[in-house]
This record gives structure tokens, C-alpha cells and sequence, in this order.
């Protein structure tokens, strides 16, 4: 690339005229979701990227807006993983979700706090809540991220220049593209973010924080929805807590789900953090529930080890997983996507090789994990 | 007291067939090409559907789009839907999700103001965002429940089964309320001989931006407090897959195993 063609654009850039239409609006907002009791461990990632992000801004202010019965439990945790403040809002009628109190919770929160940027997660739930709260204040919002950043935005049309833009980059066009999104014309700039995408931070005791007891306006009309029914927990399958994930494709019919789970159980035998993932044709042939799908509509894992048995890599899958650390594909198909974005691989059949790998594991074999 | 003869919306959007789907050269996407009713779309008129067939009422199909969206309209319309309404102008062209719920929301306020329930897909696979619906509600001041797959009548509310992150909850909603619907919540039908003759293009009326109430300002470009600002094709960094195929199963399992414990020098 010719530098001086980038210098000549970097001073046409510098003579457009730079505005800030932030009018005071100033630091960084998250929501940090919880299920009503515990943390969602999206919320942490989040503030990860938030302190990170804040390095660009003049003020490096990071705030939680935590909800949830007994909120305040978790200021301490989030003050460890990168807040400055953290603004709890807790009440019991919040021990299930529900829109209209969050979206007011979350509405009168931003109002006080005037962050010129608010991130939510774009979980089941914060996909639920963040475009009526965007909607309700009047701004842009741009979904599922999977990378964020501050920089110059120039518009020659408009003859603006911004030095603090949010730059949300999403994937679009079934992953093909990464399209970038801006919006520096009305705050706060918010977006929603994959969970699983971003890294949390070493928690850090020795950080400390404000927490502020936020007190939302509440109307009547915000409880109208009663619960009535809550399934939850069960089985629990802990995909996301998993280092290591053996995940196996609808081809391998129930033998081979079978066999995979032998696989789980050897390498929790020996101590590690194992857990069955699946293809949403997998799950759609009944081959196993729907709490172990990986991907777009099931969950975004980043485990140490992904093992992809008899997966095919279409893009709706690898959007769940394309963060792991390292990548195996077992594929009778040497032209399988999933090949693509594996780290190692075997082209065989999975019969040949599981029976092995479970013998392997079994004689004592153990991952290395970098942690 | 029970819900009875319900004012059901359906939002509907066209999207490109996926094999399809291409950026035109300033990047926004191209929708000449075949099109297709969106999945999630689909999903949400078979619950309205199955609604009516329960209680009895009007179907109102709303889209906004191209011209051509007509032969989506005039599909959901063969499968059972009364009428459709589509908003179609060129000043909408380059709408973000804000200004697309904003017209979506003034068609139904000045033409359909008593609606109970709008249906909508919960996200589309262009798009992809899941903000329309909620929006839609909020500026209509509707309740809303999204990723529904489960909807049953209870007096005159509905009871209605939601996903949420490991596992579902049921809420009991009044009217007016907004529910998006998963895919996973029904196979959604095809055209019935009956609804298909009755089905005429004349069942299809057409909007301009002036028509329903709004101006140029707050629609399209001028009207979205977001833009694409740059579309980056994607590259996959990641080096070659390693692949372990000579020898024994127990050779190559061995040798699989001993490179994914090898550290990595960078990153
Ligand atoms: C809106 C939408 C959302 C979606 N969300 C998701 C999602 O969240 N998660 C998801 O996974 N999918 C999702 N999908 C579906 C996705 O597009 C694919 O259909 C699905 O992932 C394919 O699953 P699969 O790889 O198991 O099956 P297939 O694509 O049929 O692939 C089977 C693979 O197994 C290999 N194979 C067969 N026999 C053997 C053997 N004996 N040994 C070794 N290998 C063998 C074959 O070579 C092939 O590669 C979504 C689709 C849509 C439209
Ligand atoms: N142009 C449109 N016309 C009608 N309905 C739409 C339009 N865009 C979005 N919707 C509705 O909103 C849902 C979510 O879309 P999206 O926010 O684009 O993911 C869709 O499934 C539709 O029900």
C-alpha cells in the first residue's frame, strides 16, 4: 500500500470539519445479564471488551447495570472483571424475565448514567430487551457483534468528521462479510454482542469500585405479564463452562451419539471439564436435545478443544464455534467446510476413530489445556 | 369472558433465496434476485393461522419492500391470509431497523388501529437482527413476548411459552401484544385450493411513505440513526488444517492427540 496515498486521504479526511454531537454523553454502559440469580457469563466478557474498548475514550468510565432478585450480590464480581461503577437494580419480581420492567430498569439507568456507548448481549433475553430500549430512546442499535472499536469516522456528504466513533462490526450474509456499522449521530451508540465472542478479564480483588442502588419508575402497567411457568435446569448441560467439547453431526445416527458420549464420560474420568455438543440437524433428527446445540440458534461455546465429529461446517454452525481455541474435524469428507476452519483432522470414517480415541483417553491420555 | 373475532397482523418480509443473497456495488443488498418468503415469517403466519382457526377474526399481512414482494403477499395469502398491505416507496430504500419499524408501525396505527395481535418472525435471515418486532411494540406501546413456540388461549389473555437461556418460560399476556416467532414452532403449511382461488392481487394495497403519515426526513438514510459505513469480505486467517491420514487408526489417533497438546509458538 502507497503511503503517501494514505497520508493524501488522512489530510483530505483532517480538512472535513469535526463535530461532536455527544452533548456530555460520556463512558461505557453494559448490561450484565443474569438468569435472576447468577451472572450469565456473557456479562463478564462483555466488561472484558468494554475496559478494553474505553482505552480510546477520553472518558474511561465503565458501568454494570445489573438486574435481578438480589442483585447486589454480584457488584463485587463485576468490579473484579472491569467496572468502575456498577448500578444494581434488584427487586424479587425480577427473579424471572420479563420486557416491560427491564426495558424501564434499563431505560431509567442509561438516562442517569448518559454513557455515549451501551452494550447488551445478544442472548435469547438481550435480544428480547435491547431493541425496545433503543426503540424507547430514540437510537441506532446493531446486532449480534462480534468485533468492536473507537475511531475517526469521516462523512464527506455530510461534511462530518467524528473522532470517537463506535464501530460495530457484524457478520452478514452468512459470514461471508463483515459489515461495519456506525451510528455517532444519536446516544447512546448501542449494540448487542454474540456471547462467547469477547474474553473476560483475570479477576482483579484487588480493583475497586462504586456501586450505586438504583431505584427504577416503576408503573403498574410494567408487571402486567405474570410467569406462570419457569422449565429450567433439568439435565443442565453446561456447554459454555466446558473446556473441552465433542460434538457430533445428524450422519452419526444414535450409535455414534452413543459412542461420543463414551468419549465425554472417559474425559471427565480423568478430571477434565467435558461436555456433548450437536448440530442442529443432529437435535432436529432427535438424536439429542436441543440444550447441546452449538450455533446460530443454539450456543456460541469458546472451549479450549472443539471436536467436530461428522459435522459438515455449515455456516450456521460454525457461528457457535468458530471462537474455540483449537478445532478438530473427524469427517468421512475430505471437501467437508468444516475442514476449513479446523485446526487438526482426520478424513475417516468416525467408527475408526472414536473407539480409538476413547481407548486413548481411557489409557490415561489427558489435554493440555492453556490455563 | 374469551378472545373472540381477533384483528391479527402478520409482519411479513420477503428475503433473498440464500444461494442468492449478493451485495450490490455500494454494498446494500440485492433483491432483484429470486426471493422467497422468509423462514421465521413463515413460522409466525402459521400460529396466526392456527389462531384464527381457533377464534375467528381477520388476517392482515403487512409487509414493506420492493414491489415484487407482492408474490410473498399474494404465497401467504394462498395459505389462508384475508388481505395485505405493502409498503412500498423508493425513499425507503436503506432503512435501518429503527426506520423500518417506524413505517411499520405508522401503517398499522392509521390503517389497522385495532389490532390485538401482531405476529412477527423473530428475526429474518437477511437481516438477521430480531429488532423489528420489539420495536414494532414498543412504538405502539404493545406488549410483547419473543422466541415463542408454544400459544394457547387462557380467558381473554394468551398463555404463551417462551425460550430463554436453559429453558423456557410460560407467561400469561393480555392483548394488545406482540409475539416473534421460532421456527421451531411449527411446520408451517402450504396454499390451500379454497384460499388460493379467493386469492386476487386486488387483495393487495399498496402505501406510499406520504400515505402513511410520514416524510422523507424520518424514512430511508435520512430517517436511520445507523449506516453501513463498510462491508469487509471475510478471510480466514486460520492456518491449513493438519490432517492425520497415514497409518493405523491408533497411529494416527496418537499423532492427532500428540499435535492438539503441542503448545503454540504465537498467539
Ligand atoms: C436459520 C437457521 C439457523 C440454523 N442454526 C443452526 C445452529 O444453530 N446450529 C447448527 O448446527 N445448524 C444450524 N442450522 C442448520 C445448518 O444449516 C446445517 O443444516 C446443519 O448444521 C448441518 O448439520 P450436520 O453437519 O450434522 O449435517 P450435514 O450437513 O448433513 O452433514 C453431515 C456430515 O457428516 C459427515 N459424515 C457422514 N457419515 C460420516 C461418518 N460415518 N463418519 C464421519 N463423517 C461422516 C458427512 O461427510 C457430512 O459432512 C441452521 C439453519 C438455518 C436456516
Ligand atoms: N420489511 C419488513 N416488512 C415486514 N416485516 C418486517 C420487515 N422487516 C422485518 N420485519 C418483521 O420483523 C421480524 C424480524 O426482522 P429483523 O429485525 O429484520 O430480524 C421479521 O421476521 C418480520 O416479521
Amino acid at each position: 500500500m502507497s503511503t503517501d496515498r494514505e497520508k493524501a486521504k488522512l489530510e483530505r479526511d483532517m480538512a472535513v470539519p469535526e463535530v461532536d454531537l455527544r452533548d456530555g454523553a460520556s463512558g461505557i454502559a453494559t448490561w450484565a445479564q443474569t438468569d435472576g440469580e447468577n451472572l450469565h457469563p456473557a456479562a463478564l466478557e462483555i466488561l472484558g471488551e468494554a475496559r478494553r474498548l474505553s482505552e480510546k475514550l477520553e472518558d474511561k468510565t465503565v458501568t454494570s447495570i445489573v438486574i435481578g432478585k438480589d442483585a447486589e450480590k454480584h457488584a463485587q464480581t463485576l468490579i473484579e472483571h472491569g467496572a468502575d461503577r456498577v448500578y444494581v437494580i434488584s427487586d424479587d419480581r425480577l427473579l424471572e424475565y420479563r420486557t416491560l420492567p427491564y426495558v424501564r430498569a434499563i431505560v431509567d439507568a442509561i438516562r442517569e448514567i448518559k454513557p455515549e456507548i451501551m452494550i447488551y448481549t445478544a442472548s435469547a433475553i438481550g435480544r428480547d430487551l435491547a431493541p425496545r430500549c433503543a426503540a424507547r430512546l430514540h437510537v441506532g442499535l446493531s446486532a449480534d457483534c462480534t468485533q468492536l472499536d473507537i475511531g475517526m469516522y469521516v462523512n464527506r456528504k455530510k461534511g462530518q468528521r467524528f473522532m470517537h466513533a463506535f464501530k460495530m462490526m457484524r457478520p452478514s450474509f452468512g459470514e461471508s462479510k463483515l459489515a461495519t456499522i456506525i451510528g455517532p449521530w444519536n446516544y447512546p451508540q448501542s449494540s448487542t454482542v454474540r456471547p462467547g465472542v469477547f474474553a473476560k478479564l483475570q479477576p482483579d480483588s484487588s480493583r475497586t469500585g462504586e456501586v450505586v442502588k438504583f431505584e427504577p419508575k416503576w408503573v403498574e402497567e410494567d408487571w402486567i405479564q405474570e410467569v406462570v411457568e419457569v422449565q429450567k435446569g433439568g439435565s443442565r448441560v453446561e456447554l459454555e463452562k466446558a473446556d473441552i467439547i465433542i460434538s457430533g453431526g445428524k450422519d452419526l445416527g444414535r450409535e455414534g451419539f452413543e459412542m461420543l458420549q463414551e468419549l465425554v464420560d472417559a474425559i471427565r474420568a480423568n478430571g477434565q471439564v467435558a461436555e456433548l455438543g450437536a448440530s442442529r440437524a443432529a437435535v432436529n433428527a432427535g438424536l439429542i436435545s436441543s440444550d447441546h446445540q452449538v450455533g446460530q440458534t443454539g450456543k456460541t461455546v469458546r472451549p479450549e478443544i472443539y471436536f467436530a465429529i461428522g459435522i459438515s461446517g455449515a455456516v450456521q454452525h460454525l457461528m457457535g464455534m468458530q471462537n474455540s481455541k483449537k478445532v478438530v474435524a473427524i469427517n468421512i469428507d475430505p471437501n467437508a467446510k468444516i475442514f476449513q476452519v479446523a485446526d487438526y483432522g482426520i478424513v475417516d470414517d468416525y467408527k475408526n476413530v472414536v473407539p480409538e480415541l476413547i481407548k486413548q483417553v481411557k489409557n490415561g491420555f489427558t489435554f493440555e489445556l492453556d490455563k | 369472558m374469551s378472545l373472540k373475532d381477533l384483528n391479527i397482523v402478520v409482519l411479513l418480509k420477503q428475503v433473498p433465496v440464500p444461494k442468492a443473497m449478493k451485495t450490490k456495488a455500494d454494498g446494500m443488498m440485492d433483491r432483484s434476485g429470486k426471493s422467497m418468503i422468509n423462514p421465521y415469517c413463515n413460522a409466525a403466519l402459521e400460529e396466526a393461522l392456527k389462531l384464527r382457526e381457533k377464534v375467528g377474526g381477520v388476517i392482515t399481512v403487512v409487509s414493506m419492500g420492493p414491489p415484487n414482494a407482492k408474490q410473498s403477499l399474494i404465497e401467504a395469502m394462498r395459505k389462508g391470509a384475508d388481505k395485505s398491505i405493502l409498503v412500498s416507496d423508493r425513499l425507503l430504500a436503506g432503512s435501518d431497523t429503527w426506520a423500518t419499524a417506524l413505517a411499520l408501525s405508522s401503517t398499522i396505527k392509521k390503517y389497522l388501529p385495532d389490532t390485538d395481535i401482531i405476529f412477527a418472525g423473530l428475526q429474518t435471515i437477511d437481516g438477521d437482527t430480531a429488532h423489528v418486532g420489539p420495536q414494532v411494540a414498543e412504538h405502539l406501546g404493545f406488549q410483547q413476548v419473543t422466541y415463542v413456540d408454544k400459544i394457547e388461549l387462557e380467558g381473554e389473555n394468551l398463555k404463551v411459552r417462551r425460550f430463554v437461556e436453559g429453558g423456557w418460560e410460560t407467561f400469561i399476556t393480555p392483548i394488545p401484544v406482540m409475539l416473534s416467532i421460532h421456527t421451531a414452532a411449527n411446520t408451517p403449511r402450504g396454499p390451500s385450493l379454497g384460499a388460493a382461488l379467493r386469492t386476487s392481487e386486488d387483495n393487495i394495497t399498496v402505501y406510499s411513505v406520504e400515505q402513511i403519515g410520514l416524510t422523507k426526513e424520518e424514512v430511508g438514510v435520512a430517517g436511520s440513526p445507523t449506516i453501513v459505513s463498510r462491508v469487509l469480505n471475510v478471510v480466514i486467517d486460520r492456518p491449513p488444517v493438519e490432517l492425520f491420514n497415514e497409518g493405523s487408526a491408533t497411529e494416527r489417533v496418537g499423532k492427532l492427540l500428540e499435535a492438539v497438546n503441542r503448545k503454540e509458538e504465537s498467539s
